[in-house]
Formats: C-alpha cells, structure tokens, sequence
C-alpha cells in the first residue's frame, strides 16, 4: 500500500460526480486498489446505477422485464463502504475553497474530485421538437418509455441513423412497428464506419422491413397535442406515432466549464485523467484527451473507454500502476448481427474488405499510412482480437493479403514493422 | 446454505476462496471480490477479459458454450477446448460448487 493512503483518519471524501460507467468503476477501483479512505458517489438518478448499453438493445425487446441489468448490486456498495447518494445533482463547484454545492442546499468539501458526468443526447431544436411523443434515448426512464410506445403497428420515426437510431429501428421492427430512420448524410453510421458496412446494414435492416430516407434534413415535428409527423426541408412529411431522436450526445462539462477547469468540446484530461486544475480528475464521455496511438484529440462514448480512464484515475489516486491504455473499441447489434469495431478509422483511411459481404460475414480493414488503425467485424470475431494488437504495434499490413480472408490477419502484417 | 465456494487462481498464481451468491453470475462474484476481472463489456460476451479456465469435470457438468461465446473465446489468450469459458456466461449451479476457478491470462 502506498503511503499516500489515508485511512478514513478525518480527510474529507474522495467524491466522485456521476454513477454511471465510469463514476462506479473508479469507486470500485479505489477499493480494489486498496484505498481505505472515505469514497462519496454523488448521483442525479434515483436507481441502482445500471448498465445502458441494454438500454436500446436487450430492454427494448418483446417481453423483456423492465429492470435493467445494475452495475453493481446494492450490497457492493455497503460492501465497499462506498456512500452513494442517489437523486442529488451537484450544481456548482468552487476549486479554490475545493467544494460542491449539492441540489439539497448543502455543502460537501472534497480530498480528491472525480467529474464522471457523462453526457447526455443532443436535443433536436426544430419547432415541435419539444412535442409528447418525441424523445432521446439516453437513461433508463427514456427506454422504458420508449418501450411502451413500440406496440405492434405503431408509426416510429427515427432521426439519426447512429448506433442508437439503428438499434432502436432493430428493435422496433422486430416489435411490429413501421420504422421509417431519416438521415442526413447518405448512408447509415457514417461517421463511424465506412460505406462497405453501412451499405451491409442498410440491406440488413431492410430486409426486416426499416426504411431509409438519406439526405433528409428535419425541419419541423408537427402535431396538435402530440407529435404527429415528422417534416423535412423539400417538404415531405412522414407520419409518426413516436420520433426518437438519435442525433448525437454533448459532454456534461458544464459544471467544470463554470468553475474554470479548461474544456473544450469535453473536460480536458490527461493520461491519468487529470483535469486542468489540481486534484479534480475526469473520466468517461465527459473528457477528451489526446490519443496515445494516434496522437488525435479525441472524445470516445464508449464502455470501454470509460472503464479504461476510470482505472487510471483510480490507479493515479492511489499512486500506483495503471494497466497499459486499451485499444479503442465497441459493439452493436442489430437484427441480431454483431458490429465490433476496435481502433478509431479516420475518413481518410484506405478501406480493405476481408470476405464477402454478401455471406453475412466478413471484416473490414482500416490502414493509415500502410499501418493497421482500425477494423470492424461483422458477425464473427475472428479478426478482432489479432486486430487489436496489431493496431497497438502499428503493424504494417500487406493489403493484398489483408483483402484475403482465408490469410490469417497476423500474416498480412510485414515482418519487420 | 445457499451459496457455492469457489476457489479461485489468480495471474499470479495465489488462491483465493470466495463465495458465489446466487444471484450473480461467476463473473460478477469475481469481480465483487476484487479479483483483476476488469469485465470491460458489462457481460455481453464481447470482451473476453473474464476468461477463466474450468477444471475438465467441472467443465463437462455446465451448461454448453453459446456461439458467441466460442467465438470470441476461440480468439482469447490461452484457449483451452475444454476449459475456457466467459465467466459473464456462467449463471450461478450447483455443479460448481467447490470447483476450483482460474483466471486466464491477460491478453
Ligand atoms: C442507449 C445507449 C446504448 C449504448 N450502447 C453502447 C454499447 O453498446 N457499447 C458501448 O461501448 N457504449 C454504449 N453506450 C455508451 C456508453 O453507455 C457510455 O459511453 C458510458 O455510459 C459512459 O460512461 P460515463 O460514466 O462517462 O457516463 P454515464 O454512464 O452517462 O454516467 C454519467 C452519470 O452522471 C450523472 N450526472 C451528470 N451530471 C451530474 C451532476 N451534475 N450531478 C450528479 N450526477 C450527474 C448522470 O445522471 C449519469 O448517471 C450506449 C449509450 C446509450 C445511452
Ligand atoms: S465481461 Fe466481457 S466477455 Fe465477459
């Protein structure tokens, strides 16, 4: 143990803002790393802080129960001696005296501060956006209300062709709903991933019976009391019983911003997920930080992004080793196919195609510079896992037999890399 | 009693004995007894970071390895045909109680 461990002898907490991912890994984390010390999880939501990735996935589905998988159960945390209080937001933060101001009109001074606020869905500001019927996906009270809207028949438009507009338009399809997705840009998921993919799943979520409108800027939500139809800019207008907007996410830094820790697009961070000002760490979607493979600024809204900055800020805390920073990665699933991405593809990168779309199987290479940056696999993980050190390595990768997937993805990286 | 025992190897190579709660699948009575299962996925059979290997008896007497499962241990640091397993695809059994657990290396 280091010898900057205390020991709960009258140190204020340390806090931690936000019970999300990366909030309840980093208490965790100082546990598991033996700090024996106060920890205080401060969190705007009432419930158990749950898992969301099954938010637009498991839970949408045909008689799946409400409650959503937990984090952790209740009984960690009184395990921990984690004192978590639920349904309290932190509404202002002063460095200088190295204090909270909570929603409750009391106090709480802090030893170390940890921002774990996440981010929340970017609201759609066209007149009548703000009509019932019309909502983002982002906690578990937005999923269990979209849930009850999804019934057989109804009229679900979803604007936003992202990760979370698709996997809703999966799930509100397999529930008998007539999905239509408006999307701006010309094709599905384009700024994650590259034609040859978006191009598969467009096919796939046709199949089941999704429509696409591309190129389709919204204009209006329309409706007396509820929202009724959905308006684009050459004037067409597509009825709906329920819009989804699925338009991206903005980090929570506003609490940061105002007590003048420096952001920008995201709370600024380290390696360590050290803010600008000493003492106050930041972790998951609300940060953005330099990349260690790529050297890029970058904000990740992933899992595993969370919980990989949330080990090192636990690691830094209590002064020990952090692992080495994982690759980039994360999942979908739609219809039941399995999307894994690992590596951050620039739009630049030269697209190399392993397999044969058509089969339902097959993974999608990304080289920079010759190099492996990033791959998606669709429907098997053959590559994924070669993929991702390849990646850390930087491997330099012979195309030709990249583009063949009977070539073992490590065998198309050049000896001498 | 309700539980099962565990005993549990960890990387490097020390036993640990805990108990499984029934409500838990193996990875998560892992990991909330702060053995090094950093669980990156939530349990979704994505990650392989929960890996463990099973003794071959034990191994027989669960439940079969899903596709997804296979496939992603298939690619998992120190695959064994008839020992791996996802621990976040382990629901609490009987069988496994008093089963000895060890965690996979890291990849
Ligand atoms: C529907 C859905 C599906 C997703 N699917 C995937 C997936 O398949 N794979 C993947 O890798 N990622 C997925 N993600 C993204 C992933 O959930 C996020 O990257 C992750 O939750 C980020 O963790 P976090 O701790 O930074 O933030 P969050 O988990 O958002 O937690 C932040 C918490 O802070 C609280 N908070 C904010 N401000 C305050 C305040 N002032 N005071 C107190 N509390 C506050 C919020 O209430 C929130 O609970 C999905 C996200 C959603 C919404
Ligand atoms: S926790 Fe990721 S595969 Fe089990």
């Amino acid at each position: 143990m280091s010898s900057r461990q205390p020991t709960g002898n009258g140190l204020n907490p340390i806090v931690i803002i936000g019970a999300g991912h990366s909030g309840v890994a980093v208490a965790a984390g100082l546990r598991t790393r033996g700090w024996g010390g106060d920890i205080l999880l401060l969190e705007a939501e009432k419930e158990t802080p749950y898992e969301r990735p099954p938010l637009s996935k498991e839970l949408l589905k045909a008689g799946a129960p409400d409650e959503s998988a937990v984090l952790r159960k209740e009984k960690f945390y009184e395990d921990k001696h984690i004192d978590r209080r639920a349904g309290l937001t932190v509404d202002a933060l002063d460095p200088a005296a190295r204090t909270l101001q909570l929603s409750d009109g009391s106090r709480q001074g802090y030893h170390r501060l940890v921002i774990a606020t996440g981010s929340r869905a970017r609201s759609l500001t066209v007149p009548g956006a703000g009509l019932p019927g019309v909502q983002a996906l982002r906690t578990r009270d937005d999923a269990l209300e979209l849930k009850r809207a999804l019934v057989p028949g109804a009229r679900v438009a979803i604007i936003g062709a992202g990760y979370i507009g698709l996997e809703v338009a999966a799930a509100a399809s397999a529930r008998g709903c007539e999905v239509t997705v408006l999307e701006f840009q010309d094709r599905v998921m384009s700024r994650v991933t590259s034609e040859p993919v978006s191009r598969f799943f467009e096919q796939l979520h046709e199949r089941n019976g999704v429509r696409f409108v591309f190129g389709a800027a919204v204009t209006a939500i329309e409706g007396d009391e509820r929202a009724e139809r959905v308006v684009t800019a050459d004037g067409s207008s597509y009825p709906a019983d329920v819009v989804l907007a699925g338009i991206g996410v903005v980090p929570n830094q506003e609490l940061a911003a105002c007590a003048g820790l420096e952001c920008r697009d995201g709370i600024l961070v380290d390696g360590d997920g050290r803010t600008s000002v000493p003492d106050i760490y930041a972790t998951g979607d609300v940060t953005r930080f330099t990349s260690s493979i790529d050297g890029a600024s970058q904000r990740l809204e992933c899992i595993q992004n969370a919980m990989g900055q949330a080990d090192r800020v636990a690691a830094d805390i209590t002064g020990q080793d952090a692992a080495e920073p994982e690759i980039p990665w994360f999942w979908t699933v739609q219809h039941g196919v399995r999307l894994q991405t690992a590596g951050v593809r620039h739009p630049a990168d030269e697209v190399i195609v392993r397999g044969a779309p058509a089969d339902g199987r097959f993974s999608v290479v990304y080289l920079r510079d010759g190099r492996l940056a990033a791959v998606d696999t669709i429907a098997g993980l053959t590559d994924f896992r070669p993929a991702r050190k390849l990646i850390v390595r930087k491997a330099r990768i012979d195309p030709l037999l990249a583009a063949d997937p009977g070539t073992p993805l490590a065998d198309a990286a050049f000896a001498a890399a | 009693m309700s539980n099962n025992k565990l005993t549990v190897v960890d990387r490097e190579g020390s036993t640990h004995s805990l108990e499984w709660e029934p409500d838990q699948t193996l990875m998560e009575a892992l990991r909330d007894n702060d053995l090094p299962v950093l669980a990156s996925c939530g349990g979704t059979a994505s990650c392989a970071t929960c890996h463990v290997f099973l003794e071959k008896e034990v191994f027989d007497t669960v439940a079969e390895r899903s596709e997804d499962e296979l496939e992603v241990l298939a690619e998992a640091e120190g695959y064994q045909e008839c020992g791996s397993r996802l621990s976040c695809q382990l629901d609490f059994s009987r069988e496994l109680n008093g089963a000895t657990v060890t965690l996979a290396p890291e990849e």
